[in-house]
């Protein structure tokens, strides 16, 4: 090492050593606190992971087969023939799955 | 097996302080500096298991901190090396050399090869593991930041 090597060096330890001496470090306990929440967080989305996959295909699901039927039902007769009752109860049902599996998603979210 | 408490703090108080010099002296930001020293080792507790020897330790420690400086620098942030108030006036004002100068005067990969080249004390196998660089990188790298660093200070008259 020559010699403005070692005044390099000499400089940057006395660097770090006015580092040191002007800043203390955070007290570990409050880094194992962080980290402790940050392993239950990331446990309770690795536990609730399958769920939220169930849950988005019931919904890709019930979607697909309310089409399906709707579908069935058109081929079978022409919906002009169905009642304005039955066409509005059939409307409402299926709004009602798609809104009521939406909502399961947005609480799954919203518990995480 | 994760680390118990007791461990961790065995290793915070053999690594926190090294650790907060090269985040400290790589950003210029003792704030940021504190912030990533926090992450640093919330992520060597959440990821790390326990019964790791102390120096796999410390060059571990020292990747997630470089990879942390990286991903700042990447997102934006960082660019500059500043000092806030109150570093400037506690650093040593009997000091020949202005450090910090010539630290903003390097890009931040060249602080961070200075620093673990000559504070940390690491040679071009450890700081490669540590930074996640090739050996000849390193060497290349460290090369071109000695050779900046003593450039800038002999413009100054401060290295003959």
């Amino acid at each position: 090492m020559n010699r403005s090597d070692e005044t390099l060096r000499q400089a940057l330890h006395g660097y770090s050593a006015s580092i040191a001496a002007s800043h203390s470090v955070p007290p570990s306990a409050a880094v194992w606190l962080r980290a402790e929440r940050r392993k239950r967080r990331l446990a309770v989305e690795r536990a609730e992971r399958p769920l939220r996959i169930m849950q988005a295909l019931g919904l890709v699901c019930a979607v697909i087969a309310a089409g399906w039927i709707l579908a069935q039902a058109g081929s079978m007769r022409p919906l002009s023939s169905f009642g304005p009752a039955v066409l509005v109860s059939a409307l409402a049902s299926l709004l009602l799955v798609v809104a009521g599996c939406w909502a399961m998603v947005l609480a799954s979210r919203r518990s995480l | 097996m994760a680390f118990s408490e007791a461990e961790f703090q065995r290793i915070y108080d053999a690594n926190a302080g090294p650790i907060l010099g090269y985040l400290a002296a790589s950003t210029g930001r003792r704030d940021v500096a504190d912030d990533l020293l926090q992450e640093t080792f919330c992520r060597l507790l959440v990821q790390a298991k326990s019964g790791m020897a102390a120096d796999a330790v410390r060059r571990y420690l020292f990747r997630i901190a470089t990879n942390l400086l990286r991903d700042r620098w990447r997102s934006g942030e960082g660019r500059a090396f500043e000092e806030p108030a109150e570093a400037a006036v506690s650093a040593d004002p009997n000091a020949s050399i202005d450090v910090r100068a010539m630290l903003a005067h390097l890009n931040s990969r060249e602080r961070q090869l200075l620093w673990l080249a000559y504070v940390e004390g690491m040679d071009h196998a450890e700081i490669a593991a540590a930074t996640g660089l090739g050996r000849l990188s390193v060497r290349t790298l460290l090369f071109r930041a000695r050779a900046r660093a003593k450039k800038f200070l002999n413009a100054g008259g401060e290295l003959r």
